[in-house]
């Protein structure tokens, strides 16, 4: 059963009990007190969810200061709240505070939208994790049969707003940083869909919730290993730090397609770029290592530990590597991890066929 | 064809410029089809400074010219004036001098390898580099009394002993700092991207290389075992036993590894200095204070010296008055970056940034 039909359901039955229900002349035949419920709901669950993505990467953000610090034998923040973890408060405020800043020859309403279209995309992306299974009741605000396609597809749809961002800004590092994110996104995207596909080939189902339950005897890492490698090659690609942050590349591009912008619109940029590293680190641990499957404790507290150490790897390779040159990036995608998940692929179809009883 | 190529100006307000560099980039898609740099924003008129005051007033003028390695920078000119003036410079001047030059390229080269890896897109050998320069930085307070511009040597000496406490620590420092330098350079060295990054990028063939003027690790990395301390002795350089680190293949990799094995040689140096240094007068006595020097001197005078960018040294002309006649500064930077285009045409705008930071340019020096 699903979390969402399950609030419903309950707020239906208090409207009920409070007699807001009738049904309404309308060609449905629905009662007026289910719409209501269902709108709620809604709301509530997405604001629920967006505040969960910005905790999450507030926390991600602290961590990700404090981890860098120490091993640049730095202190890092130090000063706001207990141990600065109130110090990205302060900076969002700060950002906010700061002029708007579009340029003249910029086209405005591309350059207003772009941040958003790398920040809502992963929010949504939020929405399709399956958190925990309390007894009947999906932990998953959207359920629906295609909710992992539906999933990658959020995680793909954000470099288009880095695209957009740079060619929008009409500065010429922009311009780069923007024909770097299509180069790019495209030589990870499609290794990164083959080797899920493959995932859905063992499991049988497009459906997130069906994929982890599909692992509770033997985790998908295990008959999926060369395909988990190429997943992760390709989250890394994605990611807004190095080795792969060659649409933003501080050193060479200035700042990529994020030149030209200031104050809150970069503040989304930033944010997004974590929230993304927080989604994949979620995905990650739901299709290759059973998600909230696991003895003992519930099923939510595995999904955090298990994401919650592929964040921290992400971070560790953040500080200590170099960044790639972008035809070396191009030669990965193209020359080693396509061919090499198109075999994962076929590896993954001899699974099904000969050891399918497995899984 | 004409209209896919971009022309973009690299600088001078940029992060990996190191300075005030502009380089007018053409671009076809990633590749650099033309390259010019643009130099002069940083334009100080140190010359003419220098040329109209006496001699002793145009050390802080020097000093501020490659302000990494100040030291390097008045070794040049206390070497030229003192040849010029005829000045006998007593023996444990030399010594400290030639271990306060070999300090200050060791802070100068840790400077160039944390900003090499800034610009190579790793963040975490700066804070290394910039921790073990700063321990360079205490050594250098404690003697000289300043961090960065020292204003230290002096026409006929140097301008203070070094005490007991300043010796005991650079044997503190030396002591861990091979050990602490090959964990810093191990970053570089082992780290796979760096390597397929920098290996065969910003190539300078030895030809170029001489015709274009460029000297120090630019050169010795492209195959020329040519160091102006052992090839042209100044102070007691040839009493010293040092190697010369030289590659063959001269591109960035290459420059990496010269630059690294010769802050180990300088680490070198310093230790067989601290064994060798003489006791005796700091400064010659004949002048009651040696920054005062008003000596008038005739002809003219230049001494090259090896500083951390390569060749450097003032050519110096007097004409019977204290004050310069001419005062021509001969800055490695400036030659090495004349060689910039020819390292960048052909190349990826990624390997721009990888080129111009394996060439060190100061622009204090550029630029004067």
């Amino acid at each position: 059963m699903n979390l969402f039909f399950f609030l419903m359901s309950i707020l239906y039955g208090i409207l009920k009990f409070l007699h807001i229900d009738f049904v309404p002349f309308t060609s449905h035949g629905y009662p007026i007190g289910l719409w209501i419920a269902y709108l709620i709901v809604a709301v509530v669950e997405v604001i629920l969810v967006f505040v969960l993505a910005m905790l999450v990467v507030i926390i991600l953000i602290y961590v990700f200061r404090k981890y860098m610090a120490d091993v640049q034998n730095r202190i890092g923040p130090n000063r706001l709240g207990p141990w600065g973890s109130l110090q990205l408060i302060a900076d969002v405020f700060k950002l906010i505070q700061k002029q708007d800043l579009i340029p003249t020859a910029a086209d405005k309403t591309a350059f207003r939208v772009a941040p958003y279209l790398v920040f809502t995309p992963v929010v949504i992306g939020f929405m399709m994790i399956p958190f925990g299974n309390v007894s009947l009741l999906n932990l998953m605000v959207i359920n629906f049969n295609y909710t992992i396609l539906f999933l990658v597809a959020t995680m793909i749809i954000s470099p288009v707003g880095e695209i957009i961002g740079g060619l929008a800004s009409h500065n010429k590092y922009g311009m780069l940083g923007a024909l770097r994110a299509a180069a790019q996104d495209m030589s990870y995207e499609v290794p990164m869909l083959i080797s899920l596909i493959s995932v859905i080939i063992l499991a049988g189902s497009f459906n997130a919730q069906d994929i982890v339950i599909a692992q509770r005897h033997i985790p998908f890492v295990v008959p999926e290993f060369l395909g988990f490698i190429i997943f992760f090659l390709a989250v890394l690609g994605k990611q807004v730090f190095p080795p792969f942050d060659l649409p933003e590349s501080a050193s060479e591009l200035v700042s990529g397609y994020n030149t030209e912008y200031s104050g809150m619109r970069y503040g989304i940029f930033y944010m997004g770029g974590f929230a993304g590293t927080a989604l994949a680190s979620l995905v990650i641990a739901t299709i290759y290592f059973g998600g909230w499957e696991g003895p003992i404790f519930p099923g939510t507290i595995w999904l955090i530990i298990k994401a919650g150490v592929f964040m921290l790897i992400f971070l560790l390779i953040q500080v200590s590597v170099f960044r790639v040159r972008v035809d070396q990036f191009l030669d990965m995608g193209w020359k080693y991890l396509l061919p090499l998940s198109i075999v994962n692929l076929f590896i993954s179809v001899g699974f099904a066929l000969f050891a399918g009883g497995v899984f | 064809m004409q209209d896919k190529i971009v022309e973009v100006n690299f600088g001078p307000q940029h992060p990996s410029t190191h300075g005030v560099l502009r380089v007018k980039v053409k671009l076809d898609g990633e590749v650099i089809v033309d390259a010019q740099p643009v130099i002069g924003y940083l334009h100080r008129n140190a010359e003419k400074l220098s040329e109209m005051g006496y001699y002793p007033k145009a050390q802080i003028y020097v000093d501020r010219l490659d302000y990494a390695a100040a030291l390097n920078m008045e070794l040049g000119f206390v070497l030229s004036a003192e040849k010029l003036m005829d000045i006998q410079v007593p023996d444990r001047a030399l010594w400290i001098r030639m271990m306060m030059v070999e300090l200050n390229r060791i802070a100068s080269h840790f400077i160039w390898l944390g900003t090499h890896g800034l610009d190579m897109g790793m963040l975490s050998p700066f804070f290394y580099c910039f921790r073990e320069r700063e321990k360079v930085f205490r050594i250098l307070d404690e003697i000289t009394g300043s961090r960065l511009l020292y204003n230290y040597f002096a026409i006929g000496g140097v301008y203070s002993d070094v005490t007991p406490k300043s010796l005991e620590m650079i044997k503190t420092w030396l002591s861990d700092f091979d050990k602490n330098l090959t964990e810093i350079e191990n970053i570089f060295k082992k780290s796979y991207i760096y390597v397929a990054r920098t290996r065969g990028t910003g190539k300078l063939s030895l030809d170029d290389t001489i015709s274009y003027g460029v000297t120090g690790p630019m050169l010795r990395a492209a195959g020329k075992k040519w160091d102006l301390r052992k090839n042209r002795p100044y102070l007691h350089y040839d009493q010293i036993n040092f190697d010369v680190p030289s590659q063959q293949a001269g591109d960035v990799y290459a420059r990496m590894l010269v630059r690294i094995e010769e802050m180990h040689q300088s680490a070198r140096i310093v230790a067989q200095v601290l064994e060798k240094l003489p006791a005796g007068d700091f400064y010659n006595k004949k002048y009651s204070k040696p920054m005062l020097v008003r000596i008038k001197a005739t002809g003219e005078s230049y001494i090259p010296t090896e500083s951390p960018k390569g060749e450097f040294g003032i050519y110096l002309v007097g004409d019977g008055s204290a004050i310069p006649y001419r005062f021509r500064i001969r800055s490695p930077s400036f030659a090495n970056l004349s060689a910039a285009p020819a390292m960048l045409i052909g190349y990826k705008i990624a390997d721009m940034t990888a080129t111009l930071s394996s060439m060190d340019p100061v622009f204090g020096e550029v630029d004067r």
